[in-house]
């Protein structure tokens, strides 16, 4: 293999070798300008090839500025802040060759705009993005040459953002990964933006070593020649950059973010130390590779296991070095070992609150397909990944513990269910709402919702085969009215059979005219106990797959409808129906729920009312810790957010078809769903709940009480911070109604004046032979 | 104006199978010729068929075992979004699953991202395919294969358990060639006799 130095001087000479090519000249500056945004690990390299092409031919670093700058500027017109970054990182790797103070005059400017923001709010966050830009800058410019140079520059404006970067954001308390019992403020995760700024505080006292990075435009000492002919190249004036008074959030939504790694807690480093700077420029590259790349998951996998080629060498201990052996490499060599920093990097992205850039699924896919390039390399690294986060399961976000419960299963779904169960059969003498216990049992049957209960039987040691139950290899449920002691056996039988042959209605409204009278006889409520009655014969009837069940609720739904309208008791027990036949195979009994909510059968308010008061309540709170509980319950709040996401997106479109009755009236639901889940929860938290006074031992104090409020925290965690995270997304859509609006009425005032911004660069689709020589 | 292509492939793109390049292959005595028609013309029923796609919300998925659930289904698919609607393939004269199904979403971007995240992952171990689809038609759910199963289960040579074992028409023929051995053999032992 050719060093680095080599290969981009080839494609540089290949490139001013036939410069006469005129498409060629645009497409190589369409193509890296591309490449800086769509495989940004290159970025270095890219720079390389144009500052060595810069001393054969000049004119192509002026080409390229020129579009680079139009770039910026509409990038940051559009809030595109991470395509801003890139572009910027990307014209920091060329300062050796820009006139002047180089890109510092875009980061002073920059900055400007971010105090400006939070100045005026404490609660912005556009300001700290861009803050967080101009500090992953600095670094870029500061490995192109010689430090002393701009070490005053970056003093200056390193002085500036330390107000900002040090200042905690008022929304980093709802996005915190851990939720600690007995949690100090002490002990709060560090921001990225305050981590970073003392990080590049340490490395400017350190001479701004920054050895991580990968400096390809520096030649050995015997290419003495080339060197300097690079070094004595034209230098150019990046051209000026506009960036509007005031600056947009553009379309990701953005938080404050923290740093988080599974691999902090070992006796030897195996990725870079949160003191060390290499820790956020590492993850920053790679962060930005893994979200960019969501379409093709392969390469993603490729990039993950090749990152020590991005770097400079020796910044990472050779590839697959066992954990143990790590012990044994002398310093200062390195220790990281590039499948941890790989590794982490992705569940800092799995354990990101609010939300991922991506599906949660994506995450998984990428880590199936590193475990699937490298098993020998990644397989291990996973497996410590799992134990920290096992044993650090009780003190993490509730939300974040299921995150990784959907991972590890679907995970093992994908290699044969293979887990090293021996080394937690200790915890299952724990009881069941000790959270590691929970989370064995809540994984278990997850597998078992990809497989079969056979199967995930055969691969467990004998001290879990408890955990499954007999029933669960039945494919359908039991009919409990075919015991003849259960009350309104016959009825429901013969509900049951007028069901499966499609009797008509009056055949039905006889049973359940019957059903009603026998109720009021015997004192019990008619319309809970017909709805049981109808509801479970329906179950019954359709228990053969999803489909049938689907079908038969479909046949039935105007009757469902009735029941579920008939009153709030009603519309309880056909939730109750539901999760009790199929409790089971709790996944259909989701399916199920989600298609009644779908039907408008069932209201949100009614499920999340039967899970935290009426389940939660006859198990004297054991119930909340229950995967399937807490599912039933996410999901139905996922669905009720995303509809008034889905009335505010329409209602801000140009066309907008979406009156604003619709949207105060979602809200309205939202706002009152939320309501009643914090009420609800608050008192499982508190211990104030009925039914935790009631199966009181006394003082209150009980290990099982206080477990009980424990989890009753750690949801309401969850749901008041689902809750004001939609409250500030809707706060956000008001101010960019208000934007649009605003700039509608300039447009209409000043027709025809209106600067069109620049066409993307680009556009002509660029030949995939030059991506390749650059790949 | 044509979208830039990406310096990478990209996995949510229909399959090679739906843009299945026309069989007349025309003959050219320059070869460079040749290719430059082939790929024009390949890449232009690649931007037909995605027009005809770009709102696809239905998924093709393929080389399920027979013994996969809808259940499971759900479970891994719902992962992308919320399923509209599922259609098990069937055996045409058994009526059991023969391996194939279509997931319907309630958007194009989930479809995508199926393509992306589930298609060539495993479901109950074995590696599926999905790819984009124009939509599920009644009658379509059913095998087309001689026998009712898909076409592939006739003359597959491996011996696949979570499809019914060999291809049903080489199994059919083996047991005609055991049955005939059988005959030979009695005929045999008659003689030794």
């Amino acid at each position: 293999m050719r060093p680095w130095h080599e290969e981009c001087q080839a494609i540089a000479n290949l490139f001013t070798d036939n410069w006469d090519d005129e498409l060629l000249r645009g497409n190589f500056v369409d193509l890296v300008l591309q490449l800086a945004v769509e495989q940004p690990l290159k970025t270095p390299f890219l720079a390389a090839v144009v500052l060595i092409a810069n001393g054969d031919k000049p004119e192509i670093v002026d080409l390229l500025l020129l579009k680079l700058a139009g770039l910026v500027e509409k990038k940051i017109a559009e809030g595109e802040w991470r395509d801003v970054k890139l572009y910027l990182k990307f014209a920091a790797c060329l300062q050796g060759c820009l006139n002047g103070d180089g890109v510092f005059p875009v980061l002073e400017e920059l900055f400007s705009r971010a105090v400006d923001l939070q100045t005026a709010s404490s609660e912005d966050t556009i300001g700290t993005e861009i803050v967080k830009i101009i500090l992953l800058t600095i670094p870029y410019i500061m490995a192109t040459g010689s430090p002393e140079e701009w070490a005053q520059k970056a003093a200056d404006l390193m002085e500036k953002t330390e107000i900002i970067a040090g200042e905690p954001h008022a929304l980093q308390a709802l996005i915190e990964p851990y939720h600690r019992e007995n949690a100090d403020e002490s002990q709060q995760t560090q921001s990225l933006m305050s981590l970073l700024q003392t990080q590049l505080q340490s490395e400017a006292n350190n001479g701004w070593a920054l050895s991580c990075l990968p400096r390809p435009w520096e030649f050995p000492l015997k290419d003495v020649e080339q060197q300097s002919k690079i070094n004595n190249a034209e230098k150019h004036a990046l051209p000026s950059i506009n960036i509007p008074q005031t600056v947009v959030a553009g379309p990701k939504p953005l938080f404050p973010e923290v740093y988080i790694s599974v691999y902090s807690q070992q006796d030897v480093e195996s990725v870079p130390p949160v003191t060390s700077v290499a820790s956020s420029l590492i993850r920053d590259a790679l962060l930005d590779s893994i979200n960019i790349i969501h379409y093709n998951r392969n390469v993603t996998a490729r990039q993950l296991i090749d990152l020590d080629c991005y770097f400079s060498p020796r910044t990472f201990a050779p590839r697959a070095t066992p954990f143990d052996r790590l012990r044994d490499i002398e310093p200062p060599k390195s220790t990281w070992k590039p499948e941890d920093v790989a590794v982490d990097a992705v569940f800092s992205q799995l354990f990101l609150l609010p939300n991922p850039e991506q599906k949660l699924v994506y995450y998984h896919s990428v880590l199936t397909e590193a475990c699937k390039l490298a098993p020998a390399a990644i397989a291990p690294s996973l497996g410590r990944a799992i134990r920290f986060l096992y044993r650090n399961a009780p003190q993490m976000d509730l939300e974040l513990s299921y995150r990784f419960m959907d991972w590890f299963s679907h995970h093992l779904s994908n290699f044969g269910f293979t887990w090293k169960w021996t080394e937690w059969v200790d915890d299952l003498e724990l009881n069941n709402l000790h959270p590691r216990k929970a989370f064995i049992i809540g994984a278990i049957d997850k597998e078992i919702r990809l497989s079969f209960a056979r199967r995930i039987r055969d691969t467990l040691p004998e001290p879990y085969q408890v955990l499954i139950a007999p029933e669960k290899d039945q494919d359908s449920p039991p009919f409990k009215f075919a015991n003849n002691d259960v009350p309104f056996a016959e009825e429901g039988r013969e509900m049951a059979s007028l069901l499966k042959r499609k009797a008509p209605d009056a055949e039905i409204d006889a049973v359940i005219e019957k059903i009603q009278s026998q109720a009021i006889d015997r004192e019990i409520d008619a319309l809970v106990a017909s709805t049981d009655v109808f509801v479970t014969s329906v179950l019954f009837v359709g228990s053969k797959s999803l489909s049938h069940v689907l079908a038969a609720i479909e046949r039935s739904k105007d009757r469902l409808a009735d029941f579920g309208a008939a009153s709030d008791a009603a519309r309880t027990q056909i939730v109750d129906a539901v999760m009790g036949f199929w409790s089971i195979h709790p996944g259909v009994a989701i399916c199920i729920i989600e298609k009644l909510l779908n039907y408008s059968i069932l209201t949100p308010l009614t499920v999340v009312n039967w899970a935290l008061t009426v389940r939660a309540g006859k198990t004297y709170g054991s119930a909340l810790a229950l995967e399937e509980v807490y599912e039933l319950v996410f999901n139905t709040v996922v669905k009720v957010t995303g509809r008034v996401r889905q009335v505010v997106v329409k209602a801000n479109s140009p066309d907008g078809m979406t009156d604003d009755e619709t949207l105060a009236q979602e809200t309205k639901n939202m706002r009152s769903l939320f309501v009643a889940i914090e009420d609800a929860l608050a008192s499982w938290a508190t211990g104030s709940k009925d039914e935790t006074i009631e199966a009181s031992t006394g003082d209150g104090n009980s290990v099982r009480e206080k477990q009980v409020q424990r989890w009753g925290q750690r949801w309401l965690r969850v749901f008041k911070r689902r809750s004001a995270i939609e409250e500030a997304f809707l706060v956000e859509a008001a101010k960019e109604k208000e934007r649009r609006k605003a700039l509608a009425e300039e447009l209409a005032s000043a027709s025809g004046d209106v600067a069109i911004p620049d066409a993307p660069a680009g556009e002509e689709a660029n030949g995939g032979d030059s991506a390749a020589v650059v790949a | 104006m044509r979208v830039q292509r990406s310096t990478i492939e990209r996995l949510d793109r229909p399959s090679a199978y739906f843009n299945r390049p026309g069989n007349k292959k025309r003959r050219y005595d320059n070869k460079d010729q040749r290719d430059a028609d082939d790929e024009q013309r390949a890449e232009q029923k690649q931007d037909e068929e995605e027009e005809r796609l770009k709102n696809a919300t239905t998924l093709y998925v393929g080389n399920l075992s027979f013994y996969t659930t809808e259940e499971q289904i759900y479970e891994l698919f719902s992962k992308c979004g919320e399923i509209k609607r599922l259609v098990m393939g069937l055996d045409r004269i058994n009526k059991t699953p023969c391996g194939f199904c279509f997931v319907e979403y309630y958007t194009h971007q989930d479809a995508l991202d199926c393509m992306k995240y589930i298609g060539g992952t495993k479901l109950d171990e074995r590696i599926i395919r999905t790819d984009l689809d124009l939509g599920f038609e009644e009658g379509r759910q059913y095998g087309r294969g001689k026998s009712g199963g898909q076409v592939r289960d006739e003359y597959r040579e491996d011996y696949d358990e979570g499809r019914g074992g060999l291809g049903r028409a080489i199994a059919a023929e083996r047991e005609r060639e055991r049955e005939r051995e059988r005959q030979g053999r009695d005929h045999d032992d008659g003689r030794l006799r």
